[in-house]
């Protein structure tokens, strides 16, 4: 959880709407290396937009966003080899269903970064170690349970070795028994160093981990801090609200 | 009955097979070439120009919102006319048969691919991966399961189309009837035999198309 003050994402006045709908209301936001930032918020307040404008799958109506200090939200800047810095998984898992557990890890580098068969094999297998799926290695992933299949997404991102890592509530449609052993991966890659995104309902998991809370709500940031100011201490009247609706 | 189709087979079944292979000529060759222009044509639908998309929107429009009866009427008037080579009356029709065939293939495997979860592409494009490897490697394979059985269907109806070049006296399982019939002046039993020829052809094809998508299902346990 210790980082520097190098910065790596620095957005500025973000704004999205879809159709009339005002999803993003001016939101901005630094976050430096190795950081790990909760997002919290009512659902529909644009926390999910927020995530997917940074890695470009929304584009944002305008604002800017800083990678390293290089704006990347020009219509020229190249997308894909952006993305590739940037991890993502979604609350839906989005495994490929037609490649076999391994494929799916190894298919992007193979493909985009020309990483040969068997050094692609190699790494994907010590990423299925690192999170207990090694024996899944040759199963299609309708074999796996929803905890298997996360934790198969989020290796699957990371086989790109990424910067930047957005979790899009990972856990929202888990079973409750599985919801852990995908809190304990993150919470493992979060420690590691890895500049952490997460978008989250699990509140526990947001106090344990994360340097930052931001509670986002009706498109801007109306609250930010420490775990302990945001949870403990909860500045705004909506965050308040918020807090005392939710479980812990 | 039986005997009247019996001896009307005896007599003229060498026109009923001409007629047989007439059809599977002109449905073989509007299968191919429909399917690979319908697969272009999606292609370029799912391009990202607007006008492109349009122009591929108002064609499918028109084809399909005419009969192909009348396609084949302005294919055969007209193409002859302002080509600068020849092209025969089954050339014309063929040619018809195909482009309205396009259209439907187009409709089916955009359908198809657009069933397939939008999350695939996401997760595709979150990882880095270009739009032609997207939809090459993610998105078609899946496509592929939704496609067939539809496309099954269009290959029926495209044998049972071939039956309009019977207007033209083009030889085909249908013109057989009518020759043997104004030779014959017997028209049920004349008409059975075409029947069942084109059931003959129809459950052939579609026992292919469940073999074939049974091969496909056997080669992933996905299910």
């Amino acid at each position: 959880m210790i980082h520097g003050n190098n910065e790596i994402i620095r957005v500025t006045d973000l704004h999205k709407s879809f159709g009339s709908l005002q999803v993003l209301a001016g939101v901005s936001q630094t976050v430096y290396e190795g950081e790990v930032i909760s997002i919290i918020g009512p659902s529909g307040s644009g926390k999910s937009t927020f995530l997917r404008c940074l890695n470009l799958l929304e584009r944002p109506d305008s604002g800017s966003i800083l990678f390293k200090g290089e704006e990347v939200t020009g219509k020229r800047y190249p997308i894909d080899a952006y993305r590739q810095k940037i991890g993502m998984v979604f609350q839906h898992f989005n495994v490929f269903p037609h490649l076999k557990v391994i494929d799916n890890i190894t298919i992007s580098p193979r493909l985009e970064k020309k990483m040969d068969r068997k050094k692609a094999e190699q790494m994907a297998e010590d990423l299925l170690n690192r999170v207990g799926l090694f024996d899944k290695r040759d199963e299609y992933p309708t074999r796996l349970s929803g905890g298997q299949k996360q934790r198969l997404a989020i290796v699957r991102a990371l086989a790109m070795e990424p910067q930047v890592m957005l979790f899009d509530e990972p856990t929202s449609a888990l079973d409750p028994e599985m919801v852990k052993e995908v809190l304990d991966v993150i919470s493992e890659l979060a420690q590691g160093g890895m500049t952490t995104l997460v978008v989250t309902h699990e509140m526990g998991f947001a106090k344990q981990v994360s340097d930052r809370v931001l509670f986002i709500d009706e498109g801007r940031i109306m609250e930010e801090g420490t775990p302990k100011d945001v949870f403990e201490n909860p500045k705004s009247e909506r965050c308040r609200d918020f807090l005392n609706k939710v479980l812990f | 009955m039986l005997q009247v189709i019996a001896s009307i087979w005896q007599k003229y079944g060498y026109v009923y097979i001409q007629g047989a292979w007439g059809t599977v000529y002109i449905a073989v060759l509007t299968v191919v070439f429909g399917t690979i222009l319908g697969t272009l044509l999606t292609f370029v639908r799912l391009s990202r120009s607007k006008i492109l998309q349009n122009i591929i929107k108002a064609y499918v429009w028109v084809l399909r919102g005419t009969p192909a009866l009348l396609q084949i009427y302005f294919f055969y008037f007209f193409v002859p006319k302002y080509i600068p080579f020849e092209m025969s009356e089954r050339a014309c029709i063929i040619l018809a048969l195909v482009v309205n065939a396009s259209a439907y293939v187009e409709e089916v495997i955009r359908a198809g691919i657009e069933a397939v979860d939008r999350g695939q592409t996401e997760a595709a494009r979150s990882l880095g991966m270009t739009p032609r490897h997207t939809m090459f490697r993610i998105t078609m394979p899946q496509a592929i399961k939704n496609i067939l059985p539809a496309l099954g269907n269009e290959f029926i109806v495209m044998i049972k189309e071939a039956s309009l070049a019977s207007i033209f006296f083009i030889v085909e399982i249908t013109s057989a009837f009518k020759t043997v019939q104004s030779a014959t002046f017997i028209t049920i039993p004349a008409l059975m035999i075409s029947g069942a020829e084109y059931l003959l052809l129809t459950t052939l094809l579609s026992q292919l198309m469940k073999l074939v998508e049974k091969r496909l299902k056997r080669n992933d346990s996905r299910q």
